[in-house]
């Protein structure tokens, strides 16, 4: 039973991180319609500039159980990186897809070497933060109480973004430039601004989901394209366009990765690919998806 | 030529309209100075050239895919690495040492292999083929990587020089590369390039290109969408595995960074740099790849943040790469005279 | 004479959505039959069906003697149906030659041998020139599509689609967007296009009264997804109730109709 939960808790944490980095996807897509394959270098890069930002706040005496509002501040900082990105993602938008996704494609590949130059090619670690929460008896299971506070912090994030969607002017006209961009611009929105916002927010779960995985695991280069990979595996699960696929995509990637570490560490990455394999051919659109491949 | 055909033929995609033999005159011209280049280049110069013979035949199928079928795969390099390891465990495991023998397996092997997965790919486009195409090249490369035991994990497989022709080529590593080798990969190179040439001027060709251009229309004048994607795939992953197997031997081994997803992003650069829309245009990117590669690598190892900067420069300002480029400044002078 | 494609009490249903509620029609060869009625009335979904792209929810649609439920663009075109569409569906980046050869390469099943030439097939190419120089296309076979008019890639679809040789062929708006000066030159090589390539039915979705009146052997008026009626112009335009129905109040004129 413990182990059960352990498990269960650890595919959860998994889910809520990158759960994270899948609404980024999904907010991104539905409104501007484009798939943004540097998302996992966003992941990356607020997991890299986490450590440092970490490592900074501790030689200036921050108290370790700050780390998590920390690592949120620091997502947040550096996600703002997408707002000169978006600026020469703007050339593309009217043109072909292949051009979208080639260079999102370039945008991976030069994020590589901009890890490797600030934090060079062996993962960062940053081990001292997990010590500082302890951990929590969950029905006879220890598990990280840090786990636990992220879970907390995706659920926050995802029911404050669904209000802000649901229920502000701004979240309406989101939506609005979301269902047809041609109408609401004839409305007099300003879809670039609208763009250059949503794009920003994407970037920002994107990093701050990369921040918070930190303390669980490491900053590596793999961590980029193993993510984009997942990414799309939730995506596909959850269906394109829909933030309650994301939801629940996040959640089964999460918890078959959990699964799949303790039972065939080598086919952990495998069994993803097969899910997304048999979604795909039994229902393409994925559970909630509006977009058909 | 009048005004019109002139202004037609600018802005069109290299099609029927300009002169015949437009596309492959190019490659002649390439084929013959490779021909003629080990009688004036360095070993240096010549040992660069055969891993460039791999590249653009294996680039000739990723076009062939992406240029004149309109789907853009991120996991090519897949094929890369199943020509590589079938070569690698002919001559090291199983001690088969012909080439020819080894091309066909090549071959057999890639078509088991892209059958399969074409078929569950072609059944989507653009994101959704780019996505799992990706996926499906770092599945190969996991699978090369982690089971050890069968694949060397790591350290890779040994490709053994095979023998050409049935022939035993005397010297060593490099007499073998830059004498023999290079002109049968010269020679597999003018033989598969002209092949695809008739490939891209028939019917056959002509469908894909109907397909790339608006699918539905397509299927309503006959043409048989998915089935079409598929025999496109699968010969792309042809080319994509003899590619592969000229490059392991000329590295002397296969490792599993072969499939992994900068390799494809390689190939994809390599294209994009030439020119999707021509048919030499990937045979140019290439030739320019390994030349850029060289230099760009001597002067600094964040070689990929230049390739990187480098793709995204293409793809907003010159999306029809260096044949786009030279085709616009043909165009320019012809309407001078 | 013999009927080519007949509908049998076909009904549509979206969930509550009724979109074509029991619908009788038919087309003999040798007619020109036009389909007519206000936006919303079905007619997109009748030819949808028609053409077997959509299932009906009842009934059934029989082309040359088949079902064709379902059936898909491919094998309706081998069975011998072809359809062109409202809004321009064009190849961009090929030539008119090249997309009249798409169409006559699947009809001559040139697609097996991957490596014959497209250019010296003698056979295709001629065919090709056929249907160009019907449709007027003869001094413009090199020029890429893109750089076409948009009523010449109007006619362009409708040509790529004569160059099946299909006995059926289905128009969905063909004066569309044309000037009216154009209007009856389009018709006009419609029908001549026909007789010339060996097309034994035409169907056409059409809103101008006067084109129909002129050309069509029957007019079948659809309204909220059920057939209005089905009769020739003459009897068609002396009920003015049909017609404001369909089009609106004004009482077109009936001018002398153009024998098929």
């Amino acid at each position: 039973m413990a182990s059960l939960i352990d498990i269960g808790l650890g595919g959860v944490f998994h889910a809520a991180i990158i759960f994270l980095v899948a609404a980024g996807l999904q907010l991104v897509f539905g409104v501007q319609k484009i798939i943004n394959l540097a998302c996992g270098s966003f992941y990356a890069l607020g997991a890299y500039f986490g450590i440092t930002a970490i490592a900074f706040a501790n030689s200036m005496g921050m108290s370790p159980l700050l780390v998590l509002p920390a690592l949120v501040l620091a997502g947040f900082i550096i996600g703002l990186v997408g707002i000169p990105i978006e600026r020469v993602l703007r050339t593309v938008y009217r043109r072909d897809e292949s051009f979208q996704l080639l260079l999102t494609f370039g945008l991976l590949l030069m994020f590589q070497d901009v890890f490797r130059f600030f934090w060079g090619p062996t993962p960062q670690t940053l081990n001292n933060a997990y010590l500082a929460y302890g951990t929590a008896n969950i029905f006879g299971a220890q598990v990280p109480t840090y786990n636990l506070l992220v879970i907390l912090a995706s659920i926050l994030i995802a029911l404050g973004l669904g209000a802000i969607l649901q229920r502000t002017r701004i979240g309406r006209i989101v939506r609005a430039t979301a269902e047809n961009r041609d109408m609401t611009e004839a409305l007099g929105v300003d879809s670039k601004k609208v763009f250059a916002v949503v794009f920003t927010v994407g970037c920002m779960l994107g990093t701050i989901g990369g921040a918070l995985v930190v303390p669980a695991g490491a900053a590596s280069l793999e961590m980029a394209v193993e993510l984009v990979v997942e990414a799309f595996a939730v995506v596909v699960i959850g269906g394109l366009g829909s933030m309650r696929g994301a939801v629940v995509g996040a959640l089964i990637v999460g918890l078959i990765r959990a699964v799949a570490i303790i039972v065939f560490p080598e086919a952990e990455i495998l069994s993803i690919y097969l899910v997304v394999i048999a979604v795909l051919i039994l229902r393409p659109a994925g559970l909630f998806g509006k977009a058909a491949a | 030529m009048t005004q019109e055909a002139l202004t037609s033929a600018r802005m069109a995609r290299p099609s029927l309209v300009l002169p015949r033999a437009h596309g492959y005159g190019i490659i002649l011209v390439i084929l013959a100075f490779m021909a003629a280049l080990p009688l004036v280049a360095s070993t240096y110069v010549l040992t660069l050239m055969v891993p460039f013979f791999a590249f653009a035949i294996a680039l000739l199928g990723l076009n062939l895919l992406f240029g004149y079928t309109g789907l853009l795969s991120f996991g090519h390099a897949m094929f890369l690495a199943i020509g590589a390891y079938t070569t690698a465990a002919m001559t090291s495991k199983l001690g088969i040492m012909s080439f020819e023998l080894i091309l066909l397996t090549t071959v057999a092997v890639s078509v088991l292999v892209a059958i399969p997965v074409g078929f569950l790919c072609v059944r989507y486009t653009k994101i959704f083929f780019g996505m799992l195409t990706l996926a499906f090249g770092m599945l190969l490369h996991s699978f090369l990587f982690k089971f050890y035991g069968i694949t060397g994990g790591d350290q890779g497989m040994r490709v053994l020089r095979p023998l050409l022709l049935g022939m035993e080529i005397e010297g060593g590593k490099t007499a073998y590369l830059t004498g023999p080798f290079y002109f049968y990969a010269l020679g597999l190179l003018a033989l598969l390039s002209f092949v695809m040439w008739r490939i891209v001027q028939s019917p056959f060709g002509l469908h894909l290109k109907a397909i790339r251009d608006n699918e539905q229309k397509a299927a309503y004048l006959g043409v048989r969408v998915a089935r079409m994607r598929l025999y496109a795939f699968v010969i792309s992953g042809i080319y994509g595995a003899i590619g592969g197997s000229i490059l392991a031997i000329s590295v002397g081994l296969a490792d599993p960074e072969m499939a992994y997803w900068t390799q494809s992003g390689n190939l994809v650069f390599m294209t994009v740099l030439g020119g999707s829309a021509s048919f030499a245009g990937p045979v140019v990117g290439a030739l320019a790849f390994i030349i850029l590669q060289d230099e760009v690598m001597s002067l600094t190892q964040y070689w990929r943040f230049v390739m990187g900067a480098i793709l995204i420069l293409l793809v907003i300002f010159f999306p029809r790469g260096l044949t786009g480029i030279a085709d616009s400044i043909a165009a320019r002078f012809r309407g001078g005279q | 004479m013999g009927v080519l494609l007949q509908a049998n009490n076909v009904s549509k249903h979206y969930g509550s959505y009724v979109a074509l509620s029991d619908v009788n029609m038919s087309i003999a060869e040798g007619e020109f039959i036009s389909i007519v009625g206000p936006n919303g009335a079905g007619k997109s979904t009748l030819v949808n069906v028609l053409t077997g792209f959509l299932k009906p929810t009842k009934g059934s649609v029989h082309f040359q003697g088949g079902d064709i439920a379902g059936i898909g663009p491919v094998e309706l075109g081998r069975r011998g149906m072809a359809r062109a569409f409202q809004l321009v569906n064009i190849f961009p980046d090929l030539s008119v030659r090249e997309t009249l050869s798409v169409a006559v390469a699947s009809r001559l099943k040139r697609i097996g041998n991957p490596l014959r030439s497209l250019r010296r097939d003698g056979e295709l190419q001629e065919a090709v020139e056929d249907v160009a120089a019907v449709f007027g296309f003869s001094q413009r076979l090199d020029r890429t599509t893109r750089t076409l008019s948009q009523g010449e890639k109007k006619l362009l679809d409708v040509a790529s689609a004569f160059a099946l040789q299909p006995e059926l062929i289905l128009v969905d708006e063909p004066t569309s967007g044309v000037s009216t000066a154009d209007k009856h030159g389009i018709m006009e090589l419609l029908v001549q296009a026909a007789k010339r390539t060996g097309v034994k039915g035409i169907i056409q979705v059409e809103h101008d009264m006067d084109l129909v009146a002129r050309y069509s052997d029957r007019i079948i008026a659809l309204q909220s997804g059920k057939v209005l009626a089905d009769e020739a112009p003459e009897t068609f335009f002396r009920n003015p109730a049909l017609i404001s129905a369909v089009v609106g109040t004004r009482t077109p004129v009936v001018a002398e109709r153009r024998r098929a």
